[in-house]
């Protein structure tokens, strides 16, 4: 089961692999930051062009992070928040428990299958221009849990993330580096390539048909919203 | 001080042959014809039963033999039969343990609940239901826990293909209590809300899900889900190897810096299992570092609690992670790690205290010695304070018999007044050479788990401190960190084994089977959390919504646990 | 400061006791708005409430972003945001474009006019009582917009007007915490109003008007001199325990700790704002700190001599006594626990309801007995007969 296995057999998988892949990266610059203005104008004024830099430095300034603890990191997530590593002094530290009053979410932990629809929900509740800093090994790849038959692949799997810091559990030190980076990217006006994910919400009367879906066909309503797994494709 | 003494494992499973023949006498003559077989795991005798006979014998082991705790529930797949190990215990004494083994076809695994007997058996025979697909007649409510509804297939069977893809549903949950408004009120108004507390929400710790209903703000009923953080550490441990690649992941099961705690669990299972010795210098560092664990994981638990009860990044919170720092600071020296330390070695610890000696003697000490202060200064902030007192006395009630029923342990237990405490009962480690004391309170409610977290720590400093003077007058000719372990650990086959540690949280116990090779055929995980959590509808059905949080926080449970 | 307190109140009380104009008059006075007629008067009295508005909208910027969290850290014993400009205050400018500059999300099933309402009464409603607040005189100008006689019961009608913008906002969101939320705010206010009007009657039954300018007029003298450091006669010290009554209540009308369960972030995520985001969520933010702030200056105009102090100017004074009234709730907010919704109602209705009424009468019979009122004792008495 490990993941430098080369895999000879795809079974039960609808999609190859490379469709996953390709997937991961989208094209061009990502334009959540562009303000309406500038759509209205379609180019770049000047004084546009400054006002959004000052936007920037504000946005990368002051960040309210979502109060969002899953697994181990979040207890190193709060002692990064607490006294001895305070991350309020670079302006990141008031964690707001609504996801619409969040600007940033750290994914702090292993995502399993039953979690990561939820998980999808809470980052769609939170409004643009939203940032995303996987914390951990889990949130890479699986981490540790790599193996497990319930483990998706990384937080990246479902929300695209702008930062990952490594480690397990990473220390607070280097997710405040983390954050530092984060601020640093949304000052310069960077953002995350990532665009398109592989496991999407969708609604289960929507999905192509195959073996799992007539198997499910009787539990699930054709109007719910469904997240389909394809571990073989996984990374 | 020769080495060995203190441990246990296959010592006491050699002199206690002849006890454990005179108990199955006694069982067999107790149970009659209900015992097909008798087998023998390293812990304790094991009768083999039929399956539609489970409650008639759990029930006869409960009211007549006095096995008044269920602690565990391991099912598995053999090659030609599944079977469902109940493994019985007694509050009074832990040491006496009885396993009832129940085996099932192969074709049709279906056996007879044991939820009427013990209530904690539903949850855990609902695990069983998911993981390797036992059907359990009679029981309550048999559906999928850990695994979302939709799951197909049960992943610990051998014949599972992990590769085959899963679809899982977010849909609106249903009002359980809907229907029977409709049969009572004519026009189907219902006067309840369903509400769904989680899997993301402040209070919850992390991912929980709880199926409330509300009738204005009194909770009418509430059904933990859980399975958000369900991370296979049991499939992981299944795929390790005993000497070294298991360890790592008992840190990440409670991961509240209980690391050590929990790694204990798997080391003292592992090493019984596989017949090591422990150096006695080893043990004192264990039990040194496996208390400070304890402490952090303390702070944590009342820093929350207080972050549930004064609703708000407090003080009373900052102050506790303050604490934990310390805490975390020594572990730090001592592992070289702040939360996931690795640090024990089956038979024995990684290595020895950092050098120099001395200055970790003094950062030790200076801990120690700010903790009465920090202690008064939460017992201002939160015991004293009257309207704490308002809001947690009186409220989460369990009384000891639920309690048990519930096979609540830890913090949870004591509080109940069930003197439960593995450390004394079932002793292990440094300990029983140790003074030190287990704390217990009747209040049975929200403050007293409040309090005895609180003492707890003052006992766990009492003991780190007299581990702290033995290791300063050690020999340094006798500091052996490590006995002699083989490289590669091969058990006999079928040997089983279901040994139990006292974590932060309770009861940690560990089950294992060998299969003859160097990985584990079935590693089970009994977590305390998992049977505390389950009572927690107990507690707070009839209460309102605050003192739901409340008692929620005052369980102090760590999904990472719960689900595994 | 302790010697010349005396002759300095002194002093100033001669300063406030001329005849003073009021800041609107003034206003048009200096712009020669006159000829104008009525819409000079208009004029003049909008560019008042501007400056009054903006000096509040600095002192709650200040308050919510960057005091707030540099507060907290010192109970915490941490440094809180240090990093952008001085001391951490340009925080406030990130702070505020970042959320104004957020996407405006309209949960699916919001009740549409309400939903947008909401926040607006939230921030209007505690902007519109500094109206009649008066903030003390500099130099002869009374910085008050307006003093009608009925001033007091006035403020409380206005800031009451907040619960219907949380009912709104809680309701309209389709939200079941929102909903929560509202539902407490109701309860809550109604439970706390009366005994805060309660016992700001008391100071009524003394001052003899409902006037806020009367009622800041009336606590000028001084009521025992030690040493020369005279004590003035504010209510505060007449009536401490209508001022502790006051205070209590005061608490629970901002909706602070150990009385902030609407919001209760770890029991019903945030309350009534949980569906808020964006413009909507500042305003909310905005509107509860200024709703402190309006609870500061009743506190101190009806308790603690409004603008009086030595020095400074009155305003610069009620300024002062807002924020105190400020920090008063950051530490309560550090230090208590939330009390449970049912033992909230109770405390309200049966503790501090009682003991406000209790405090009323009595007042009113001391208060007759010493004026020589003798009716008007005895029908009090009569009173708590009955």
């Amino acid at each position: 089961m490990s993941s430098d296995e080369p895999r000879t057999a795809i079974s039960g998988s609808t999609a190859p692999v490379t469709d996953t892949r390709d997937a991961r990266r989208g094209e061009g610059v990502d334009d959540r930051f562009n303000s309406k203005l500038r759509e209205a104008f379609g180019s770049s004024p000047f004084i546009l062009t400054k006002f959004d830099k000052f936007m920037n430095w504000a946005r990368g300034s002051s960040m309210f992070l979502l109060q969002f603890g899953i697994a181990c990191c979040s207890i190193e997530m709060m002692h990064t928040f607490a006294v001895k590593h305070d991350s309020d002094r670079f302006g990141a530290g008031v964690p707001r428990a609504s996801p619409r009053q969040a600007d940033v979410m750290i994914v702090p932990g292993t995502i399993v299958s039953k979690f990561t629809p939820r998980m999808k929900r809470v980052y769609d509740q939170m409004p643009e221009p939203k940032f995303v800093i996987g914390m951990g090994s889990c949130t890479i790849s699986g981490g540790p849990f790599q193996e497990g038959y319930n483990v998706v692949k990384g937080a990246e799997e479902a929300i695209p993330v702008d930062i990952h810091v490594p480690g397990c559990p990473p220390r607070p030190e280097a997710l405040l580096y983390g954050i530092a980076k984060l601020q640093e990217r949304v000052a310069n006006g960077e953002s995350s390539p990532v665009v398109v994910k592989p496991y999407e919400l969708q609604q289960f009367s929507e999905m192509e048909q195959d073996e799992v879906v007539d198997q499910l066909a009787d539990e699930i309503d054709e109007d719910d919203l469904a997240m389909r797994y394809n571990w073989a494709d996984s990374p | 001080m020769s080495t060995g003494e203190e441990q246990s494992g296959d010592d006491a499973g050699e002199q206690a042959i002849e006890p454990t023949e005179a108990k199955v006498a006694e069982l067999q003559s107790l149970l009659g014809d209900h015992v097909l077989d008798t087998e023998e795991h390293l812990n304790a005798p094991a009768i083999v039963i039929r399956p539609d006979a489970v409650q008639a014998v759990l029930s006869t082991l409960k009211e007549e033999a006095g096995y008044d705790h269920c602690s565990c529930v391991t099912a598995q797949q053999y090659p030609d039969r599944y079977e469902s190990i109940y493994h019985l215990k007694k509050y009074a004494d832990p040491t006496d343990e009885v396993s009832v083994v129940v085996p099932t076809a192969r074709d049709d695994p279906t056996s007879e609940s044991g939820a009427p007997v013990y209530e904690t058996a539903s949850w855990h025979e609902r695990e069983a239901y998911d993981l390797v697909g036992i059907d359990y007649d009679d029981h309550p409510d048999l559906r999928r826990i850990l695994l979302p509804d939709t799951w197909q297939g049960h992943p610990l069977r051998e014949d599972y293909d992990q590769d085959r893809p899963q679809i899982v549903t977010l849909r609106e949950n249903a009002n359980p209590l809907l229907e029977d408004h409709r049969g009572s009120e004519e026009e189907g108004e219902s006067d309840t809300m369903f509400l769904n507390i989680g899997p993301h929400h402040p209070a919850t710790h992390g991912v929980l899900h709880l199926e409330t209903v509300l009738d204005g703000e009194q909770v009418l009923d509430v059904d933990p889900d859980i399975g958000y953080l369900h991370r296979c550490e049991e499939q992981m441990c299944q795929q390790g190897t005993y000497r070294h690649q298991i360890m790592p992941y008992p840190d990440r099961w409670d991961y509240i810096s209980a690391g050590l705690l929990n790694e204990w669990a798997y080391a003292r299972t592992a090493e019984d299992l596989a017949d090591i010795e422990v150096p006695e210098y080893a043990q004192v560092i264990r039990t040194m570092g496996a208390e400070l664990c304890r402490i952090a994981s303390h702070m944590l638990a009342m820093g929350t609690f207080a972050l549930d009860i004064n609703g708000d990044f407090t003080a009373t919170f900052m102050w506790a992670i303050r604490e934990r720092e310390r805490a975390q600071s020594v572990l730090e020296e001592l592992t070289g790690q702040r939360l996931m330390f690795n640090y024990f070695r089956l038979g024995g610890v990684a290595w020895d205290l950092p050098s120099p000696r001395e200055d970790f003697f003094e950062l030790t000490r200076d801990f120690l010695d700010g903790l009465p202060e920090a202690t008064r200064e939460f017992h201002d902030l939160l015991t004293n304070n009257e309207i704490m007192q308002l809001r947690t006395i009186d409220t989460g009630v369990i009384d000891p018999e639920t309690a048990k029923d519930f096979g609540c342990t830890g913090p949870v237990a004591r509080a109940s007044g069930i003197d439960y405490d593995l450390r004394r009962d079932d002793p292990y480690g440094y300990y029983d050479e140790l003074e030190w004391d287990v704390v217990t309170e009747d209040g049975c409610d929200n403050y007293s788990r409040l309090l005895v977290r609180m003492r707890e720590v003052e006992q766990s400093a009492k003991i780190i401190d007299q581990c702290i003077d033995l290791l300063e007058d050690w020999p340094e000719d006798e500091r052996e960190i490590q006995s002699n372990v083989p490289r590669t650990l091969k058990p006999e086959r079928d040997t089983e084994i279901y040994r139990a540690v006292e974590g932060a949280k309770g009861e940690l116990g560990i089950y294992i089977r060998a299969d003859g090779t160097d990985k584990p055929g079935r590693f089970k995980i009994r977590s305390p959390c998992f049977s505390n959590l389950q009572s927690l509808p107990a507690m707070a059905e009839g209460e309102y919504i605050p003192d739901l949080v409340a008692a929620l926080g005052s369980l102090d449970i760590v999904l990472g646990e719960v689900d595994r | 400061m302790s010697a010349g307190f005396g002759p300095l109140l002194a002093a100033v009380t001669l300063l406030q006791s001329n005849g003073a104009t009021m800041l609107p008059e003034w206003l048009a006075d200096v712009l020669r708005l006159d000829g104008l007629g009525v819409a000079g008067t208009a004029i003049a009295a909008l560019i008042g409430a501007f400056v009054i508005a903006n000096v509040l909208l600095i002192n709650a910027a200040l308050a919510g972003p960057w005091a707030k969290r540099k507060i907290a850290a010192a109970f915490w014993g941490k440094l809180g945001p240090n990093r952008m400009g001085p001391g951490g205050t340009l925080i406030i400018v990130a702070d505020a474009l970042r959320m104004l500059s957020k996407e405006l999300i309209v949960p699916e099933g919001a009740d549409r006019p309400a939903w947008d309402i909401a926040p607006i009464i939230v921030a209007g409603s505690a902007m519109l009582g500094f109206a009649v607040i008066p903030f003390g005189k500099i130099g002869g100008v009374q910085v008050q917009l307006a003093d009608p006689e009925i001033g007091l019961v006035l403020v409380f009608a206005i800031a009451s007007v907040t619960s219907v913008g949380l009912v709104m906002g809680g309701y309209a969101s389709k939200n079941k915490y929102s909903m929560l939320g509202s539902l407490r705010a109701v309860a809550q206010n109604i439970a706390y109003e009366i005994p805060l009007i309660v016992s700001a009657g008391s100071v009524v039954i003394f001052a003899g008007t409902l006037q806020l300018s009367g009622i800041v007029d009336a606590q000028t003298e001084t009521l025992v001199s030690v040493g020369g450091f005279g004590i003035p006669a504010w209510y505060a010290f007449v009536n401490p325990f209508a001022f502790i009554l006051f205070l209590t209540a005061n608490l629970a009308e901002v909706g602070r700790n150990p009385f902030d369960i609407p919001e209760a972030p770890t029991e019903i995520v945030a309350g009534y704002q949980t569906e808020y985001s964006s413009v909507y969520f500042v305003l909310i933010y905005l509107g509860e700190f200024l709703h402190i702030f309006l609870g500061g200056a009743l506190a101190a105009v009806v308790f603690l001599g409004g603008g009086a102090g030595p020095v400074l100017p009155g305003p610069v004074w009620l300024i002062v006594k807002m924020w105190a009234f400020f920090l008063f709730t950051q530490w309560a907010r550090q230090t208590f626990p939330r009390v449970r919704i049912d033992q909230l109602i109770e405390i309200g209705w049966k503790g501090l309801l009682v003991l406000a009424f209790a405090n009323l009468i009595l007042t009113a019979v001391l208060v007759g007995f010493l004026e020589g009122d003798v009716e008007f004792a005895f029908a009090s008495l009569q009173v708590i007969t009955a």
